[in-house]
C-alpha cells in the first residue's frame, strides 16, 4: 500500500523539527530513512503513525487525504510503527501482548488468536510459546512479536525505527529476511537507521533528511560517499586511532559469580590495563549486562573478588564504586541515566556532584549552555531529556560522565549515534585512556568492537567462550564465535 | 413563727408553684419573631437523642410561634471545620437570642460562647455548669441546664427486664463511661433487681453485665460496635439487651435472633417510637421528653425573666406518656406479656408515689467501697456524680477499671 | 511570561472552575436552592466579618501546612496517603506538651510546634522506613499506619487522657490557656498558625526550586533508577521527603490542637489530610498555587455551614460542592495531559501512583 506525505511540518514551540517534509513511498517497496541525529527522522515516523499531531501538511494514502489523530486511527487505514524499544507489557504473555489493542470493542477470542499467532509465527520461522511473559524474551524476540501483532492488526505500511541496535546479527539477518518477504506481499516499509551498510543492504530506495527537510533521494545501490556527504554536508573523516602504552593493571576480577534470572556467570577472571579498552560480545542475555552490573556495584557477587586501582570494592555497593571513580553507562537512555521531565541544565547540575545546598541557577545554566556546545548537543538549556533527539539523548549522557575515571564500563554506548557523533563520541572516549581510564564496554555493533577494543570476550550462556585480539580477528570470525561456534 | 405555719406557708407555696408549673409557666407566650437556636451532636433525623431536641424546638416554634434556627451534626468528625462556639456564634448573627446545646460533649465550647456572649441566653442540656452545689458550677448567668431525671425511665426499663428474663441474664449495651451513663445504668440494674427479687421471688442473684461501645452511636473505627457487642450478650446467654445508646441495633439483633425462635427481648432508648423495629420482643422504652421545660425557658426569655438555673426534670407520674408535662416518658411495648406489666403497672405506681425508693442503702460501689450506708437515702448530687457501677454490675467503671 | 504564555497554563484550571461552577449550580437548582444566593451566603459565611474571615484562615492554615508537605512527598514520586496519620501523630505530640509542659505562652507554644512537627516526621518516616527497607507501597503503609494514629489518639483520650469520671471519645479536657495559640484580639485566629503556614510554604518553594536536595528529589521522584545510577542514595532522599513532608503535617496537627480544637479529639485530622492530597492536585504540585487554592477550599468549608441555616440547604451540600471541583480539576488535568500527550509526546500531569513497590537498589 503506497503513500504520500507532503509538506509536513511539525514544530514543538520553537523547534521545527519537520520543516516541510515531501515524502513518497509506493506498494511494496522497501524504503530508507536517513539522517544524522536530530534530523527528525522519529518525528516524522511519529506523526506518519499518529503518535504525533503535525502542525500542517497533508498525508495521502494510497491518493487519499487521511487524518491521523491517534495511533489507532493510523492503524485502521494500516499504518503500524515499531518502535525502538518495544512497547510490550512486561508482566504479561506472549498471548496477551498479542491481543491487546486489538481493535473494535468485540470480545478477542483467545483461541482463535492464538491459532493466529502460530500461523503467523510460522510462515515467518519465529518461535513461540504464547504462554511465556513477555520479560523472558529478548529484545529481537519482542519486535518479532511486535511484528506479528502489527500484521495480524492489518498493517500494510511498516515503520521501523532504528530496529536493528538492540539486536544481535542473525536476529537482524532474520529480520531483513521477513522485512523482503513482506515487501514482496505489497508491505510498504520505512526503515530508519544511522547505518548505510545496513540500508544498502535492504533498501531498493532512500530518502536522507536534513535539519527537518529532504535534501536527496537515491536509488539503491548508490556510492557510500554521496550518502554520507548528504547526511552530513561533508565527508566524515574518522580519525586514526591513538596508540596508548597500557600501564599496570587498574581492574582485577577473579573468580566472580553473578546470576539473575536469565542469565548466570561463574568463575569470570579478568585484568584490565590502565588504558585498555575491553569489548564484550554476545548475544543478548549471555551474561555481559550482569558482569557489568557487577563491576559497577549494582549487582552483588555472589562469589569472587573486584578490584579497581588497587582498592577493594567488593563488599561495597554502587555508590562505593562511584566514589572510586568506577562509573557506568547502561544501555536504557530514559530508563537508566536520564530523567524525563528534567532540563538538560538540572542534568547537568545533578551530575555535577557538589555539596553546595544552594543552586546558582544562572551560572548554573550557562555551564549547561557550554556543555551542550561542547558536546554537539541538538537542544538548549532548557529543553527536557525527552525532547531530545536518541542520538542526542546519548551525547547528553556522555556528557553528565565523570572527568576522572578510574574505570569506565558502558553498554551500547553508541547506539543511536550516527557515524560523525560515533567517531567522534569514541575519539571522547579514547582520549581519557590518557589518564589511565580503563574501558570495558558491551556492544551488539561487531564493527565498533573490532574497531575500538584491545581484546575482546565473547559470551555464550553465560561464560566466556573465547578472549580474542581485536586486532587480529574479524567481523566472521566474531560472528561465528557469538554463535557458539568455536572455529578450529 | 412556729414550725407548723412555716410548712403550712411552705405548702401553699408549693401548691401554687405546682399550679404555676402545671399550667401558669407552659401557657404559651406569643413570641412571633423571636428566634432561638439549636445546635444538635447528631443528624436531626436520627430516631434518637438528637431528633428528641429537634421535635422539642419544633413543639415550642408551634406553639409560640418563634423561628427555630438548627445546626446539626455539630461533631469534630462531621464538622471539622467549625467548633461549638463558632456555630453558637454564627447562630447569634442570624439573629437568635437563645442558643441551645443540646449535648453532654458540647461542654467546652458552650462554655466559651457563653463567655463571650454575656447577653444571649443559653442552655447545655444534660450539663451541670449551672448547679451552684455541683462540681463543676461556672457561674455564669447567662448559661443554664436542663436534663431529665432519666434514672426512673430506667428503673422501669430495667424492672421490665427483670420482670421478663428467662435465663437470669441480662446485657446493657452502653455508650461511653461517664457521670450520667453510670448513674443510668446504676439505675436499670437497681430495677431489674428489685422486680426479679420482689415479683418474682428469685433468690439467685441477678446476672446484669454492661458492655461500653465509646460514644453514643457507632463510628467504625472509634468505637466496637454494637451489632457485634449485642450478638456477643446473646451468645453468652443473655436473653434480654437494654440499650444505652443513640441506635437501635441492640432490639434490632434481638428482633432477628427471635425470629429464629429464639426467647430475647429488649429495651431500647430515647425516641417514643423505638419500639417499631422489633415489636414483638420489645419490652417498652424510656424516652426524654424536652418539649415542656424547652418551652418554658423560651417563655422566660421572652419575658425576660430567663435566670441561668441548673434543672433536673421529673416525670409526671399520672400520665408517663403526656408530652406536654413529662419530662421523660415510658411506653410498654408488645413483647411485654400480661403478668408482668401488671408488675411493672405496681412498679411505676411505687416509684411515683416514693413508697419505692431504690437508691437507698446499703449500696457498695463496684471496688466494695459504700455507696450508700445501710439505710442512707441518695441526693441528688450522690446520684448525680456517680462515680462507679454498683457492687454486682459486670462492666467497667470509667473510675475504677 | 506573556499574556498567550499565562493563559495556555492556566485554561485548565479556569476551564475545571467554570465547569465545576455549572454542575454546582445545576446541583443546587436540582436541591432547590437559587445558586446565587447560595454562592452570596457562602462567601458572606466565609469572609463576611473579621471573625469569619478569621474562620476561614484557621481552616486555611492546617489545609496550607498539609499540602506544602505533600508537596515534598510528592516531588519525590511518593503517594503520601498517610499524611492524615501525620496530622493526627503530630497533634498527640503536640498535646502532650499543651498537657504536660507549664510555662509562658511563647515557649509552651514553641515546644508544642516543634514537637508536633517531630510527631509528624516521626509517623512519616515510619511509612518510609516500611516502604524502603520492608518494600511495603507507602500507599498502604500510610493507610496502616494512619489507623494506627487514630486508635492511639482514641486510646489517648478514653484511656490516659480522658477527663476525670468521663470515658468519652469526644475528647480531652482542654489544655490550660497558657497553651492555646495566641489570637489576635478577641477572635479566634491565631496569628501563630497563619504565620506557620506562609514559612511553610517560602520554605517548600525555595526546597523544591533553588536547592540541590529539592532538585536531588525530583530526580528520585521521576526515575528513582536513574536517580541512582547518577548517585543519588535515593532510599536516604524518600526517608527525608517523607520525614520533612510529615513534619508539616504534623504541624498542621499541632494547630488544631492547639489552636483550634484546645484539645486532643479523635478526629482531629479534621480530613484535612486527603483534603491538602486534592489541594497539591489541584495547584499542579507547584507551591506558589497552594495557597490560594486552599484558601478557595476553605471558603467553601466554611462558608457552607451556614447553607443549612440561611437556606435550609442539607449540610452536605458544601462537601458535594467541594467534590465537584475535585472532579472536575482531575477530569481537565486528564484532558490537557491527553491533548499534550498527543502533540508533543510529553506525559504531563501527576505522578503516577507507584502500585508495585520499586527497587530501591
Ligand atoms: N517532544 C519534543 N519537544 C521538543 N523538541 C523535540 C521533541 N521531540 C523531538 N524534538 C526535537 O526535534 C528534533 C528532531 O528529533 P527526532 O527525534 O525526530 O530526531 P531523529 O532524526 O530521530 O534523531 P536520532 O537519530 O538522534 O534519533 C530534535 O532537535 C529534537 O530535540
Ligand atoms: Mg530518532
Amino acid at each position: 500500500m503506497g503513500f504520500e506525505l507532503r509538506e509536513i511540518h511539525k514544530h514543538f514551540g520553537a523547534v521545527r523539527a519537520n520543516d516541510g517534509v515531501n515524502l513518497s513511498v509506493a506498494s511494496g517497496e522497501l524504503h530508507g530513512l536517513l539522517g544524522e541525529n536530530g534530523a527528525g527522522k522519529s518525528t516524522l515516523m511519529k506523526v506518519l503513525s499518529g503518535f504525533h499531531q503535525k502542525t500542517s501538511g497533508e498525508i495521502l494514502v494510497e491518493g487519499e487525504p487521511v487524518e491521523l489523530r491517534t495511533p489507532a486511527d493510523a492503524m485502521q487505514h494500516g499504518i503500524g510503527m515499531l518502535h525502538q524499544d518495544p512497547l510490550v507489557f512486561l508482566p504479561f504473555t506472549v498471548l496477551d501482548n498479542f491481543i491487546i489493542g486489538s481493535p473494535g470493542p468485540e470480545r478477542v477470542n483467545r483461541r482463535e488468536a492464538a491459532r493466529e499467532l502460530a500461523t503467523l509465527a510460522e510462515r515467518f520461522g519465529f518461535n513461540f510459546d504464547p504462554d511465556t511473559p513477555t520479560r523472558r524474551l529478548t529484545v529481537g524476540e519482542r519486535q518479532q512479536l511486535e511484528i506479528l501483532r502489527l500484521l495480524w492488526l492489518g498493517a500494510r505500511v511498516l515503520i521501523l525505527d532504528e530496529p536493528t541496535t538492540g539486536i544481535s546479527a542473525p536476529q537482524r539477518i532474520k529480520l531483513f529476511a521477513t522485512l523482503r518477504e513482506l515487501a514482496a506481499d505489497g508491505m510498504s516499509v520505512v526503515f530508519v537507521s544511522h547505518k548505510l551498510e545496513e540500508v544498502e543492504e535492504l533498501c531498493e530506495r532512500v530518502t536522507i533528511i536534513r535539519a527537518g527537510a529532504v535534501v536527496g533521494e537515491r536509488d539503491l545501490p548508490c556510492p557510500a560517499a554521496e550518502l554520507v556527504e548528504l547526511m552530513f554536508g561533508g565527508e566524515v573523516e574518522v580519525g586514526e586511532r591513538p596508540i596508548v602504552g597500557l600501564g599496570p593493571p587498574r581492574l582485577v576480577v577473579s573468580g566472580l559469580g553473578v546470576q539473575d534470572r536469565l542469565a548466570s556467570v561463574e568463575d569470570f577472571d579478568l585484568e584490565v590495563a590502565e588504558g585498555e579498552v575491553i569489548g564484550l560480545a554476545g548475544l543478548e542475555g549471555s551474561g555481559q549486562r550482569i558482569v557489568l552490573d557487577a563491576l559497577s556495584g549494582l549487582r552483588r557477587a555472589q562469589t569472587g573478588t573486584i578490584q579497581a586501582g588497587g582498592r577493594d570494592l567488593t563488599k561495597t555497593g554502587y555508590r562505593g564504586y562511584l566514589a572510586a571513580g568506577v562509573q557506568f553507562l547502561p544501555a536504557g537512555r530514559l530508563e537508566e541515566g536520564l530523567v524525563a521531565g528534567l532540563t538538560l541544565t538540572e542534568h547537568f547540575v545533578l551530575a555535577a556532584r557538589s555539596d553546595s545546598f544552594r543552586i546558582d541557577w544562572d551560572s548554573a545554566r550557562e555551564e549547561a549552555g557550554r556543555d551542550i556546545v561542547d558536546h554537539f548537543i541538538k537542544g538548549t538549556p532548557e529543553s527536557t531529556a525527552e525532547s531530545l533527539s536518541g542520538g542526542n539523548q546519548q551525547r547528553l549522557l556522555l556528557a553528565m560522565l565523570q572527568d576522572n575515571l578510574s574505570v569506565l564500563l558502558m553498554e551500547h554506548p553508541t547506539r543511536g549515534l550516527d557515524i560523525e557523533s560515533a567517531a567522534w563520541v569514541w575519539e571522547q572516549l579514547l582520549l581519557r585512556r590518557e589518564d589511565g581510564t580503563a574501558i570495558v564496554f558491551a556492544s551488539a555493533d561487531l564493527d565498533e568492537l573490532l574497531e575500538y577494543s584491545d581484546r575482546i570476550l565473547v559470551f555464550f550462556n553465560g561464560s566466556v567462550l573465547a578472549e580474542v585480539n581485536a586486532r587480529t580477528s574479524s567481523v566472521d570470525e566474531l560472528g561465528h564465535l557469538i554463535g557458539g561456534k568455536v572455529s578450529r | 413563727m412556729s414550725t407548723t405555719k412555716v410548712s403550712r406557708v411552705l405548702l401553699v407555696f408549693v401548691a401554687f408553684a405546682l399550679i404555676a408549673a402545671a399550667c401558669g409557666d407552659s401557657e404559651p407566650v406569643d413570641a412571633e419573631g423571636f428566634k432561638f437556636g439549636m445546635i444538635l451532636v447528631g443528624p436531626q433525623n436520627d430516631h434518637g437523642w438528637s431528633q428528641a431536641h429537634y421535635e422539642a424546638g419544633q413543639y415550642v416554634a408551634e406553639l409560640t410561634g418563634a423561628e427555630m434556627i438548627v445546626q446539626d451534626k455539630v461533631n469534630p468528625s462531621d464538622l471539622p471545620e467549625k467548633t461549638v462556639d463558632q456555630v453558637a456564634a454564627d447562630l447569634i448573627a442570624l439573629g437568635a437570642e437563645l442558643v441551645f446545646a443540646t449535648s453532654d460533649d458540647m461542654k467546652d465550647g458552650i462554655l466559651l460562647a457563653a463567655e463571650q456572649n454575656p447577653d444571649v441566653p443559653m442552655i447545655w442540656s444534660s450539663g451541670d455548669s449551672a448547679w451552684e452545689d455541683g462540681k463543676a458550677f461556672a457561674g455564669l448567668d447567662n448559661l443554664g441546664n436542663v436534663m431529665g431525671k432519666m434514672e426512673f425511665g430506667k428503673m422501669i426499663a430495667g424492672c421490665a427486664a427483670g420482670l421478663t428474663t428467662q435465663t437470669g441474664s441480662i446485657g446493657y449495651v452502653g455508650p461511653l463511661t461517664n457521670d450520667e451513663t453510670q448513674r443510668l445504668v446504676n439505675s436499670a440494674y437497681l430495677g431489674a433487681k428489685y422486680c426479679w427479687e420482689t415479683y418474682r421471688e428469685e433468690t439467685t442473684p441477678l446476672d446484669f453485665a454492661v458492655t461500653w461501645i465509646g460514644f453514643w452511636f457507632n463510628i467504625p473505627g472509634f468505637t466496637l460496635d454494637p451489632t457485634q457487642v449485642s450478638n456477643e450478650f446473646l451468645d453468652s446467654g443473655a436473653d434480654v439487651l437494654i440499650s444505652g445508646i443513640d441506635t437501635t441495633e441492640a432490639l434490632v439483633e434481638a428482633g432477628k435472633r427471635a425470629s429464629e425462635g429464639e426467647a430475647v427481648w429488649s429495651v431500647p432508648y430515647d425516641f417514643e417510637g423505638a419500639c417499631a423495629e422489633a415489636p414483638d420482643i420489645c419490652l417498652g422504652t424510656p424516652y426524654f421528653n424536652w418539649g415542656p421545660a424547652y418551652l418554658e425557658i423560651v417563655n422566660s426569655v421572652v419575658n425576660g425573666d430567663f435566670k441561668a438555673e441548673w434543672q433536673w426534670n421529673g416525670p409526671d407520674w399520672d400520665n408517663l406518656t403526656d408530652n406536654t408535662k413529662t419530662a421523660l416518658g415510658w411506653v410498654s411495648g408488645d413483647g411485654l406479656s400480661a403478668d408482668a406489666s401488671a408488675d411493672l403497672d405496681d412498679f411505676i405506681a411505687g416509684l411515683g408515689s416514693g413508697d419505692i425508693n431504690l437508691f437507698t442503702g446499703p449500696l457498695n460501689y463496684q471496688d466494695g467501697s459504700v455507696y450508700l450506708a445501710d439505710g442512707e437515702e441518695a441526693t441528688d448530687f450522690q446520684i448525680w456524680y456517680t462515680e462507679q457501677l454498683l457492687e454486682g454490675i459486670t462492666g467497667e467503671s470509667a473510675s475504677g477499671g | 511570561m506573556n499574556f498567550a504564555d499565562l493563559w495556555k497554563r492556566s485554561r485548565t484550571g479556569v476551564f475545571a472552575v467554570a465547569m465545576a461552577l455549572v454542575v454546582g449550580i445545576l446541583l443546587l437548582l436540582v436541591a432547590g436552592a437559587n445558586p446565587f444566593e447560595a454562592l452570596g451566603v457562602i462567601i458572606d459565611g466565609s469572609l463576611g466579618s473579621t471573625a469569619r474571615f478569621g474562620d476561614t484562615l484557621m481552616v486555611w492554615a492546617p489545609l496550607v501546612l498539609a499540602a506544602a508537605g505533600l508537596l515534598i512527598t510528592f516531588a519525590a514520586g511518593l503517594w503520601n496517603i498517610g499524611v492524615e496519620g501525620q496530622i493526627v501523630f503530630g497533634a498527640i505530640a503536640a498535646s502532650l506538651v499543651a498537657r504536660e509542659v507549664s510555662g509562658p505562652t511563647w515557649l509552651i507554644v514553641t515546644l508544642a510546634l516543634l514537637a508536633g512537627f517531630a510527631g509528624g516526621g516521626f509517623w512519616a518516616f515510619l511509612a518510609g522506613l516500611l516502604r524502603t527497607y520492608g518494600k511495603v507501597n507507602e500507599i498502604f503503609g500510610g493507610l496502616g499506619l494512619f489507623f494506627v494514629a487514630q486508635a492511639l489518639a482514641v486510646y489517648l483520650v478514653l484511656g490516659p487522657w480522658k477527663r476525670p469520671g468521663v470515658a468519652s471519645t469526644s475528647g480531652t479536657e482542654p489544655f490550660p490557656r497558657e497553651s492555646w495559640l495566641p489570637t489576635l484580639g478577641s477572635t479566634r485566629l491565631s496569628w501563630v498558625a497563619v504565620l506557620v503556614a506562609v514559612i511553610a510554604v517560602l520554605v517548600v518553594f525555595y526546597l523544591l526550586r533553588g536547592t540541590r536536595f529539592g532538585l536531588r528529589l525530583k530526580a528520585v521522584g521521576k526515575n528513582m533508577r536513574s536517580a541512582f545510577l547518577l548517585g543519588i542514595p535515593t532510599g536516604r532522599y524518600m526517608l527525608a521527603a517523607f520525614a520533612l513532608g510529615g513534619g508539616l503535617a504534623g504541624l498542621a496537627g499541632a494547630v488544631q490542637a492547639t489552636g483550634f480544637h484546645h484539645k486532643l479529639v479523635p478526629s482531629i485530622s479534621g480530613g484535612y489530610g486527603f483534603l491538602a492530597i486534592l489541594v497539591a492536585m489541584l495547584a499542579g504540585y507547584a507551591a506558589r498555587w497552594i495557597a490560594p487554592i486552599a484558601f478557595v477550599f476553605a471558603m467553601l468549608a466554611v462558608g457552607s455551614t451556614l447553607l443549612p441555616l440561611k437556606l435550609g440547604l442539607d449540610s452536605s451540600v458544601g462537601g458535594v460542592l467541594q467534590g465537584v471541583l475535585v472532579l472536575f480539576t482531575i477530569l481537565a488535568q486528564g484532558w490537557q495531559a491527553r491533548r499534550q500527550n498527543r502533540s508533543d509526546g510529553v506525559a504531563a500531569g501527576p505522578p503516577e501512583p507507584p502500585i508495585v513497590p520499586g527497587e530501591v537498589g
